[in-house]
């Protein structure tokens, strides 16, 4: 799986990528495995994208400050535009869920299982 | 009555196009169970008949109309010499009108028990004369419709009602699925949306979803609260950037509920209007959508990083307002036209006039900051050092420029804040920014003129007048 294939798709993120977004990346190759193979790096990407996008946020901790926010912003916009590319409904269904179920549960002030492991079980749902 | 359009493309000069299958499945979406189908070629060289469709046949047909009104006959009607306002794309078609004339311009066809009455053989034909074009059908359904069907609307009907009752389909749909979430995040959520908003985004939607000939006001209303939540959720997250205490005159959730709450409560909506979308199982509606959220994140990445150069310049403003305010406007344009299946041509049409109002709508939203009527402290975008045209236009202002640049660089108290204003009220900067906003709107308006909008043009044009004529 070519990490060339993603480099458009890392414009204004390319920071990130040396600073865990590579590492998480690497996580996701294996679980999207069963999918498509021209689609699997743009899935492992859009899953890096949200972890690592909700964790800048400070989703469920303390708030990041405002640049830092809206760097996890495009994060996760990031990472819905490469579903829509690239995933199909149901995959994509289960990726909101997920962020669904980890900001209600930050906002409600409780822990939430982690976001690797919702992101991961969305892959096998939407698969 | 039910009215729409019947659009289809041609491949070949002469060409009989069998309509009878989108014909009945017109009548089948309609609901129709008993009356009548009229349709109305709306061009000068597309006939209509009933016939059979035997190929062979078709081609004695094409054969007849050869001989009848030949194409190297000669027409007065070819002759540009001899008339005025000849368009430069004319074509050479006058044996085209004249095979028209034979044939008819308009059908009634009889609907029973739901079904079109033909005989055995009969299909219904739309006989291209002078392609290949894109043609329309005019069409009106009247009769004894199926209860369940009843809702569905002609365009025409729905541009004149949308600000009732399908207004009101959008804000039950909003309720509904705020009712369905939890707490923490459908309070202060339900808070902000109850204070107001002006709900633009989603009658673009709604208006545009009837453009089409696929006209579903349930999934247009979905479509519409979606972007409606997808909105206030990247409000939520900008107040906690600009630090801004209320928002239509409620503290805002950052203020209220604190910054975590507030992140947490955008990005729950962020996800949901995501999901809502992709439930509508349109992917060219998500990709739209998710190019449009991605262009408002990166221009709030531009605005904030501009504002190092407050209050800076005209080609720097345009930029993060076409991600942060237009890319929305024009995806909620599109989203909308892309879910009736509208033509391309229109589509992309509505993307411009989308992507101009929204450009308008920002500036004139500018100018609403210096309005004593607006109802909100006046100089808000000057205290937050917010991105301002009006405030870009006073700083160069030969006479109060040096001024309002002096002020604007140094710390921003009340007295400060008030004079800018004086300064920004008294120089030519609101009516550069008036009157550019009304040139965009001028602009968006043009944009639409050249394709068939089923009867919503009005609608669409004063929404966009209306949308730069205001105070608050």
């Amino acid at each position: 799986m070519s990490v060339q294939i993603l480099d458009r798709e890392l414009e204004r993120l390319e920071a990130l990528w040396a600073e865990g977004l590579s590492d998480s990346y690497r996580s996701y190759v294996e679980v999207v495995a069963g999918y498509e193979t021209e689609a699997q790096p743009k899935l492992a990407l859009a899953a890096a994208l949200i972890e690592v996008g909700l964790r800048l946020q400070g989703l469920g901790g303390h708030a990041a400050p405002p640049p830092t926010l809206l760097m996890g912003d495009l994060c996760l916009a990031r990472a819905s535009r490469l579903l829509a590319d690239s995933a199909g409904q149901a995959l994509q269904v289960a990726f909101a869920q997920a962020i669904e179920t980890v900001s209600a549960a930050a906002a409600s002030g409780q822990r939430s299982r982690p976001v690797r492991d919702l992101l991961v079980h969305a892959f096998a749902a939407g698969r | 009555m039910i009215s729409g359009r019947l659009r289809f493309d041609t491949s070949h000069a002469t060409e009989f196009v069998d309509l009878t299958q989108r014909v009945s499945d017109e009548i089948e979406k309609a609901g129709l169970r008993t009356g009548r189908i009229h349709l109305q070629s709306l061009h000068t060289t597309l006939g209509l008949a009933i016939n059979e469709n035997e190929p062979l046949l078709l081609r004695d047909f094409e054969h007849l109309l050869e001989r009848l009104a030949p194409g190297d006959a000669g027409y007065e009607h070819d002759d540009f010499t001899r008339r005025f306002e000849v368009a430069v794309d004319e074509p050479v078609n006058g044996h085209a009108h004249c095979r028209q004339l034979l044939l008819t311009g308009f059908l009634t066809l009889l609907v029973e028990e739901g079904r079109l009455v033909m005989g055995r053989w009969q299909s219904v034909f739309a006989v291209e004369l002078d392609g290949p074009r894109h043609r329309q059908l005019a069409m009106q359904l009247d009769g004894e419709f199926s209860p369940p069907h009843r809702v569905g609307r002609s365009a025409a009907q729905s541009a004149a009602g949308w600000g009732d009752e399908t207004t009101q389909l959008v804000e039950m749909e909003i309720t509904r699925q705020l009712m369905t979430d939890p707490d923490p995040v459908a309070v202060p959520m339900r808070r902000l949306m109850e204070a107001g908003g002006k709900r633009l985004r989603p009658k673009l939607v709604q208006l545009t979803s009837r453009i089409g000939p696929r006209q579903e006001p349930v999934r247009a209303a979905s479509l519409a609260a979606a972007v409606e939540l997808l909105h206030n959720a990247t409000l939520i997250h900008d107040d906690y950037v600009d630090e801004s205490t209320h928002r239509r005159g409620r503290p805002t959730v950052a203020a209220a509920e604190g910054a975590e709450r507030a992140i947490a409560v955008g990005d729950y909506y962020f996800a949901k209007a995501t999901r809502l979308i992709a439930e509508l199982g349109n992917a060219s509606v998500a990709t739209t959508m998710a190019e449009a959220l991605e262009a408002i994140c990166a221009s709030q990445i531009d605005d904030v990083a501009q504002r190092g150069a407050f209050p800076g310049d005209h080609d720097s403003y345009l930029r993060v307002v076409r991600g942060k305010t237009a890319a929305l406007f024009a995806a909620a344009c599109v989203s909308g036209a892309l879910l009736s299946d509208a033509p391309a041509d229109v589509v992309e049409a509505l993307r411009r006039y989308g992507e101009l109002l929204g450009i308008a709508f920002q500036m004139a939203d500018d100018m609403v900051d210096f309005s004593p009527d607006s109802g909100k402290p006046i100089g808000l975008d000057i205290r937050q050092r917010a991105l301002s045209l009006p405030l870009i236009y006073a700083a160069e202002d030969r006479s109060v420029g040096k001024e309002v640049r002096d002020l604007l660089a140094g710390s921003l108290g009340d007295r400060e804040v008030d004079r800018v204003a004086d300064l920004v009220t008294a120089s030519d900067a609101l009516r550069r920014v008036g009157d550019e906003a009304r040139g965009l709107v001028e602009e968006a308006v043009r944009e639409i003129e050249a394709v068939e909008l089923d009867g919503l043009r009005p609608t669409l044009v004063g929404l966009a007048r209306s949308a730069v004529d205001r105070t608050a």
